[in-house]
């Protein structure tokens, strides 16, 4: 950022292009680090799932015929999806409200979502456990207050780990989601006020399509990472709700198949890429449609 | 650029270089938590004093990493504490040290638990545990009440992974005489599995376990035995039925081309020597595997442990185990998510 501050000011193209270089190579041991600790391992993961047990396709045959693999990638996907929904759906106002609250108010709010952030996530969802089980805090005010009979099965499926993961995620889609909104000018809602908008129309055609950068970039942040989740998952959900994740680790930490446990990584990260540009497609055509 | 370059250069190779070990020095890998805190109370810090070596810590045990440093050619850890049945399926895969018997002392060790690469680290049993709140008039007695679902209404916990025992229990369950288990009739086990199943919350940990008995969220199920004693211990009213208690071991492990052999296998033969091993049977509730270390522990601490139990307990087979293992997790895994 800084950087090209600097450049804009100092003037003339061949200066630029000479100052953009120096850029580049600041940036170069961090691509150096990324090659050696990100890209490389990757690369030998992968030349490992065609090479064993011998070489050739066959971890990728079983991954596509196991109806094993078919479901946790298929569970997987729809976790991710339902938890970035629900992050959105919750998110959306928190980030609101710490934009439009008075500074004390919105840095003890912000202060509380950054604290949640920097504990321990074990922590954090062995909490979520001890509040959610059939004996947990919920349940039995739910049934002290006498608006459930039974305890509701809160944990251990689906439900459970989508309220952990949703809370986890939060902090994720907050931060980009207050950035764009700080950037929204707050006279064009009282402009949209003035012009007779409602409520629910500024809110529909101003502030909804203003905010879309951050929803974006805070949603697939959010659904990037679960799809990539273990631990809470793990504690949280049943066996049916196997992540992708769980899966892999499984495979290479404790069966050691590690030609499999690539192949299943490597579709996963494929997976992933393909949803990013996608994602990037779609939402350039949307921006583009709008200028 | 040049320097920048060579900045960069030498912030990688930092990162790429592991601190050399000083010569004195050893790593004992194991779980962590409480166990691997007592391990380093009666194992390593005596043995440090006695021989000299510092013993360093690290953890937990992780196979995807031992097999990377094996493969690295210059494993870190020196001895591991791992599970008995991947200690044999290591052996097999050419992944271990054999171990020198002429330092460690074999006549005195549970031979159950001892081949040329491994000797027994503690061993300890799956027994059925259950929370007294909740079953006050009739207390479940064996393998069978856990999968009664009228006598004992309620969630169940049982070992998440795939490894030796649960599907051991569930064919004792369905009537299969103990000496007739192996090789395991997996169709038999799945479907009476089947019976039970979403009542089922599965456990991938000592501590989850622990937290799924004492709330009564699942107030019947297999544990390791230790774990319900230290909740006993904290006040919970918990029972345990040793009836067919299920033994399995962990084992002590040196990986291919540790630099310092004879600290490793020195190292072990402190750890299962008759003292060691007692002293770490009173801090975790798990057996010893020196035949020694029985008399050196007071009698109401030996009621507590699965050698006391020996009358109808059952060895899982980790032979059979390290055999089958790949084939047996495949179908697991996929009876599980179903």
């Amino acid at each position: 950022m800084t950087s090209v501050s600097i450049v804009e000011r100092g003037g003339g193209p061949p200066q630029r292009r000479r100052r953009r270089g120096g850029g580049f190579s600041y940036v170069l041991p961090a691509l150096v680090l990324l090659l050696i600790v990100f890209v490389l391992p990757v690369l030998l993961l992968l030349l490992r799932s065609v090479t064993e047990p011998e070489l050739g396709l066959q971890n990728y045959r079983e991954l596509v015929e196991s109806a094993t693999y078919g479901r946790v990638f298929l569970n997987t996907f729809l976790v991710s999806s339902v938890v970035t929904a629900i992050t959105v759906l919750v998110g959306f106002p928190i980030a609101w409200l710490l934009v439009i609250l008075p500074k004390r108010w919105a840095d003890l709010l912000f202060g509380i979502i950054i604290l949640s952030m920097w504990t321990n996530l074990l922590a954090r969802t062995y909490a979520w456990m001890v509040l959610l089980q059939r004996t947990g805090v919920i349940n039995k005010t739910l049934i002290g207050l006498g608006i459930i009979d039974e305890p509701l099965t809160l944990v251990n499926n689906l439900v459970g780990v989508t309220i952990g993961m949703t809370y986890i995620m939060l902090p994720f889609i907050i931060l980009p989601l207050v950035t764009t909104m700080r950037g929204i000018e707050p006279d064009l809602l009282r402009a949209a006020a003035l012009c007779g908008a409602g409520r629910l129309d500024a809110f529909r055609r101003v502030l909804l399509p203003l905010s879309l950068p951050g929803i974006a970039a805070g949603g697939l942040m959010t659904f990037v990472m679960s799809l990539g989740y273990f631990v809470t998952p793990s504690l949280l959900g049943g066996t049916s709700n196997m992540m992708a994740a769980e899966l892999i680790a499984q495979l290479i930490q404790s069966l050691l198949n590690w030609g499999m446990g690539g192949a299943a990584a490597f579709a996963l990260l494929v997976l992933t890429l393909a949803l990013y540009a996608l994602q990037l497609r779609l939402f350039r055509r949307t921006q583009a449609g709008r200028a | 650029m040049s320097k920048l370059l060579s900045v960069g250069a030498l912030f990688s190779a930092a990162i790429l270089w592991s601190v050399p070990l000083h010569a004195k020095d050893m790593v004992f890998t194991s779980w962590g938590g409480t166990t691997q805190d007592a391990q380093k109370e009666a194992w390593a810090k005596p043995f440090a004093k006695q021989s000299g070596v510092n013993v360093l810590q690290d953890g937990p045990t992780d196979y995807g990493k031992l097999k990377a440093m094996v493969e690295s050619g210059k494993p870190a850890w020196t001895v591991v504490d791992v599970e008995n049945d991947f200690a044999v399926k290591a052996a097999k895969d050419g992944l271990l040290e054999p171990l020198d018997f002429s330092i460690i002392d074999k006549s005195k060790l549970d031979p159950r638990f001892v081949t040329p690469y491994s000797v027994g680290s503690f061993y300890y049993s799956f027994a059925l545990g259950y929370n007294r709140d909740q079953f006050k008039k009739k207390a479940p007695k064996n393998w069978g009440d856990l999968f009664d679902l009228t006598g004992f209404p309620g969630k169940r916990t049982l070992y998440k992974w795939s490894a030796p025992g649960v599907l051991e229990l569930a064919l004792l369950a369905d009537g299969v005489a103990p000496d007739k288990l192996y090789p395991l009739d997996l169709d038999r086990a799945f479907k009476k599995l089947d019976t039970i199943k979403p009542q089922i919350i599965w456990w991938s940990g000592g501590a989850q376990s622990q937290q799924l008995l004492a709330s009564g969220e699942a107030p019947i199920g297999m544990f390791w035995n230790g774990r319900i004693d230290a909740i006993r211990r904290s006040g919970v009213d918990v029972g345990i039925s040793w009836e067919q208690n299920l033994t399995a071991a962990d084992a002590l492990v040196v990986p291919k081309g540790v630099a310092d052999k004879e600290a490793a296998m020195k190292f072990i033969a402190f750890a299962t020597g008759a003292q060691a091993q007692a002293d770490f049977a009173l801090l975790t509730g798990y057996a010893p595997t020196n035949i020694g270390s029985k008399d050196l522990l007071k009698p109401e601490v030996r009621a507590t442990l699965p050698d006391e139990h020996t009358q109808s307990q059952i060895n899982l087979d980790m032979a059979y185990w390290a055999e089958h293992r790949d084939e047996i997790a495949k179908r697991w895994y996929d009876w599980q998510g179903k």
